[in-house]
């Protein structure tokens, strides 16, 4: 059973479909990158997890207890960071974080101890400022601080990294993956290199509803492209194996730079094999012989087309 | 429970930081030492105004023209002054999306609404306290002759009033999302209010009286007992309009 399951979520803002049945499931300890174009309703799906907003219809578990929407029990088991976390301008880190203890109900011993080990984590331990006057960055961080307080089973992170310079984003992705052994993760992002970084599962909401799930691996190889790229020693070996009698299909693509060649086989029973055997029956040794992996981005512009 | 103490910690702690606690009471502590003052006063200033064969007589102030000056000034600019303070006790957490952090906590919304209304009710009493404690010493001082009936009642009732005023203030910000939305739907409240002292068969049921009826009190021309209702009434009210802050604010899509 996963920590987070969401069935059949329906959600609209006057005519406008967001939502039009959301099915996700979230296993535990994994990082769940949860990709989508601006406005495909990421952030509105996390809302109706945290219980803020009123589903239409559909359900939402967190740890097998089911969400309500207003007076949310399920919130006990996660943390939040919102995409612009606000803060009482006028607290300094360490208060904020004994509100946020109080309100979960740690003693003050706990809170202590917790603060201040987090607070080293996300490297704002002598920060003695008030938060109003905290950068972005530095916002972001507490936030990670404050959500992670009640040692959440699911971290659920919304848009974390953007509106970031290079090296802020880093030290959220640093913070956020070692916090996976502790945690369950749930992120969004429209930043596909930060997935590409950090998670392990997938999922791509389109139009309403997810449009692609999975682990990185499993959709990589899904949509396996069957292209391979070989690379040869000389223009003249390449163009020799390109002008082979079985490589002139109608259904076989080549293109060559070079003499590096690319070749697109059809699905079906054609594989690496048939080009190593083509590739012995010709007596030429590539010096580079090699799978083409689809990237994210690939994937992600197919998906949205 | 222990989200109301820690947030209601919050909320006194927010009052003094954001110095409302502070403007709240010098607010009211120079309404305090003015009331007598001005009601001892006013006649000589007038009087050094007066020229040359203009004769105005001007009855010796008392003790109830400082009690008038509190009443007055307490029942207009003070809760004017503490509607517009409070007026942005929801929406400016709402608009900033403070709260989203706690509540997502495990905060209750319930124990939001509960507490927020505590700290708005202790700030008021604590500022109509002191009000009253700089204007009854310096009153008794400067008019030790004088006495009053029924004041402390009188006092009482216009404490009330305030407190019926934060309950409507609590549940207009949880109708709407801005302060001024807010301070709209409470002028509404108070103009109905108004609206219906007209209507002399209901002043005994309308809250308002609690703030036009203390000086009669005072001078014992109104009896204690004809405010029995309105106090009932405004009570009711009060928990009607917290009870219904709390069930509009479940509701709320944030």
């Amino acid at each position: 059973m996963g920590v987070l399951e969401i069935k059949q979520l329906y959600k609209r803002f006057g005519h406008h479909e967001v939502l039009k049945g959301l099915d996700m499931d979230v296993p535990e300890h994994s990082i769940f990158g949860f990709v989508g174009q601006n406005g495909a309703g990421k952030t509105t799906t996390m809302k109706i997890i945290l219980g803020l907003l009123k589903p239409d219809s559909g359900s939402v578990t967190v740890c097998g207890e089911k969400v309500t929407y207003g007076e949310s029990k399920t919130n006990r088991y996660i943390g939040f960071l919102p995409d612009v976390p606000e803060f009482y301008g006028y607290m300094n880190p360490m208060e904020y974080l004994k509100l946020c203890g109080e309100i979960t109900g740690l003693t003050k011993a706990q809170i202590k101890s917790k603060s201040e080990e987090l607070l080293e984590l996300v490297g704002l331990k002598d920060q003695k400022k008030k938060i109003g006057g905290f950068s972005r960055g530095m916002k972001q961080r507490l936030g990670i601080a404050q959500a992670l307080l009640n040692d959440p089973k699911l971290l659920i992170c919304d848009e974390p990294t953007s509106a970031l310079d290079p090296i802020g984003r880093k030290e959220i992705l640093d913070i956020l993956y070692a916090a996976k052994g502790k945690t369950t993760i749930v992120f969004s992002t429209h930043i596909l290199s930060d997935v590409e970084k950090i998670c392990d599962r997938i999922a791509v909401l389109h139009e309403g509803k997810l449009a692609l799930c999975g682990t990185l691996s499993e959709i990589k190889q899904r949509h396996r492209l069957h292209g391979f790229i070989l690379e040869f020693e000389s223009e003249k070996e390449a163009s020799c194996f390109e002008s082979a009698e079985d490589l002139k299909q109608p259904s076989i693509r080549l293109s060559r730079n070079g003499s590096t060649v690319k070749v697109l086989l059809p699905d079906g029973d054609m594989d690496g094999y048939f080009l190593l055997g083509l590739l012995s029956q010709k007596r030429i040794v590539p010096l580079k012989f090699a799978v083409m992996e689809p990237t994210l981005e690939s994937l992600f512009l197919e998906v949205v087309r | 429970m222990k989200g109301y103490m820690a947030f209601l910690k919050k909320e006194f702690f927010e009052y003094t930081k954001t110095y409302k606690l502070f403007i709240m009471l010098m607010v009211f502590a120079v309404f305090g030492i003015t009331n007598p003052l001005i009601a001892k006063l006013i006649p000589e200033i007038l009087g050094s105004l007066i020229t040359d064969g203009v004769i105005i007589t001007l009855p010796e102030p008392t003790a109830y023209d400082a009690w008038t000056q509190f009443f007055k000034n307490a029942t207009q600019m003070g809760l004017i002054v503490m509607v517009i303070l409070f007026s942005g006790v929801l929406s400016s957490e709402l608009s900033k999306g403070t709260l989203i952090n706690l509540l997502t906590k495990g905060l209750s919304r319930t124990a939001v609404i509960l507490s927020k209304f505590t700290c708005m009710a202790l700030v008021w009493t604590m500022s109509i306290a002191l009000c009253f404690v700089l204007t009854y010493g310096y009153t008794v001082y400067l008019f030790p002759k004088d006495e009053t009936t029924n004041l402390l009642f009188s006092v009482f009732c216009l404490w009330l009033f305030g407190l019926f005023l934060l309950a409507a203030l609590l549940f207009s910000a949880a109708l709407t999302r801005s302060n001024y939305g807010c301070l709209l739907i409470i002028g509404f409240i108070v103009v109905i209010c108004m609206i219906m002292n007209i209507i002399p068969a209901l002043h005994r049921y309308n809250p308002i009286s609690l703030s036009t009826n203390n000086m009669g009190l005072i001078m014992n021309s109104i009896e204690v007992s004809s405010l029995y209702g309105t106090i009932m009434i405004s009570c009711l009210l009060s928990l009607i309009f917290v009870s219904l802050s709390v069930v509009v604010f479940q509701k709320k899509q944030l």
